[in-house]
């Protein structure tokens, strides 16, 4: 396959140290940080994630990435979970608030919605930890442009450091 | 796995008193506070290369490293805490100390086996009979402690094999907590023994 023009070349598995792949593998599996945790907060696997795209963004393109597209993926479906926890929450406090079949659809929907983003986080996990590329459905393509394409860097007309007048 | 903490000519008097009287302000509530977020991160990555080890029998080297980090930082605020070392520990995992030093070597492969047998059976194998000994060491270590403690006031020198007494305690629950935490497959010796 031919590369992309205006972009870095992808990396090889054959390329890729085992510890590139070992922290490549390492974003998916932040979606597992609240039962590390022992909170059933949804948000916890988001921090986690910015926190690991933080460490890992100096690292290579691979690492960068993979972390970078897991963390995207994270944000829907934090959403999601964090207004179902509301809801349940809000029924639990509230008297005025009773379980309904809207909020059983709902929660049913996101039941789905989470197994299939594990299964998909698994196979990404293990994609990675064996140095292949992963793209997920929209997230993916928005990562590889993050990360691949090739940037202009501003030219500087003015310096901005001078040595001092004398 | 290698721990040292160097063991001084002379010890100072005032560094004793500060730590013995504001010690819980100036230093162990700074660094418990900092500490504590770290430690939740460490938990997370323990979590995660548990899971890691399984599937693939590696631990995520860079998980590794990091854990190491979070155990250097320990043993250079428990070294102060117990007066065994001189001067302020460094913050952060990153931080540097001239005076305490761990060095563990990072394992290729580890048993899946093992990792399993440690889950399910580890509290019975090796928490029990570890921290039975280590408990009536730990109660010796802080009389010892307190010997030393005086010792240091009047004479400025810890005496040496209260401190390698102390040294070896560290050690020992060190390489409890790093079998534990499945950073290594080799089962932890019942001595503090370099």
């Amino acid at each position: 396959m031919e590369e992309k023009q205006g972009y870095h070349p992808v990396p090889q598995p054959e390329e890729l140290t085992n510890k590139e792949k070992d922290d490549a593998m390492g974003g998916y599996l932040m979606m597992f940080a609240a039962l590390a945790v022992g909170l059933p907060l949804p948000i916890i696997n988001l921090i986690a994630s910015i926190i690991y795209y933080n460490i890992n963004k100096k690292n290579s393109r691979f690492v960068r990435f993979h972390t970078y597209q897991a963390m995207l993926s994270q944000l829907p479906l934090t959403v999601l979970n964090a207004v179902c926890v509301g809801w349940a929450l809000r029924i639990l406090v509230s008297d005025e608030w009773h379980p309904n079949a809207i909020f059983a659809g709902y929660a049913l929907m996101l039941l789905v919605a989470n197994i299939v983003y594990i299964v998909f986080g698994i196979i990404s996990a293990v994609k990675a930890s064996k140095g292949r590329m992963y793209y997920y459905w929209i997230f993916g393509p928005i990562a590889y442009e993050r990360v691949f394409a090739i940037k202009d860097e501003p030219v500087r007309e003015q310096p901005v450091n001078m040595p001092p007048r004398i | 796995m290698k721990l040292t903490i160097t063991h001084q000519e002379s010890y100072s008097r005032g560094e004793l008193l500060l730590r013995s009287f504001f010690g819980f302000i100036y230093m162990i509530f700074p660094h418990a506070f900092i500490m504590l977020f770290c430690n939740i991160w460490s938990a997370i990555l323990a979590f995660i290369s548990w899971w890691a080890i399984l599937f693939t029998g590696r631990y995520p080297q860079s998980f590794f490293e990091y854990q190491v980090k979070i155990i250097r930082w320990s043993v250079r605020l428990t070294a102060r805490m117990r007066n065994l070392v001189d001067g302020y520990p460094a913050f952060m995992p990153a931080g540097s100390d001239d005076r305490t030093n761990v060095e563990v070597a990072y394992p290729e492969n580890l048993s899946r086996g093992v990792l399993l047998l440690r889950a399910f059976f580890g509290g019975i194998y090796v928490i029990l009979p570890h921290a039975f000994i280590l408990f009536f060491r730990s109660i010796w270590g802080a009389i010892l402690s307190f010997i030393a403690w005086w010792a240091v006031l009047f004479t400025g020198r810890y005496p040496e094999s209260m401190h390698r007494f102390q040294v070896e305690t560290i050690r020992w629950g060190a390489r409890v907590n790093l079998y534990m935490s499945n950073m290594t497959d080799t089962y932890p010796a019942f001595n503090g023994r370099e």
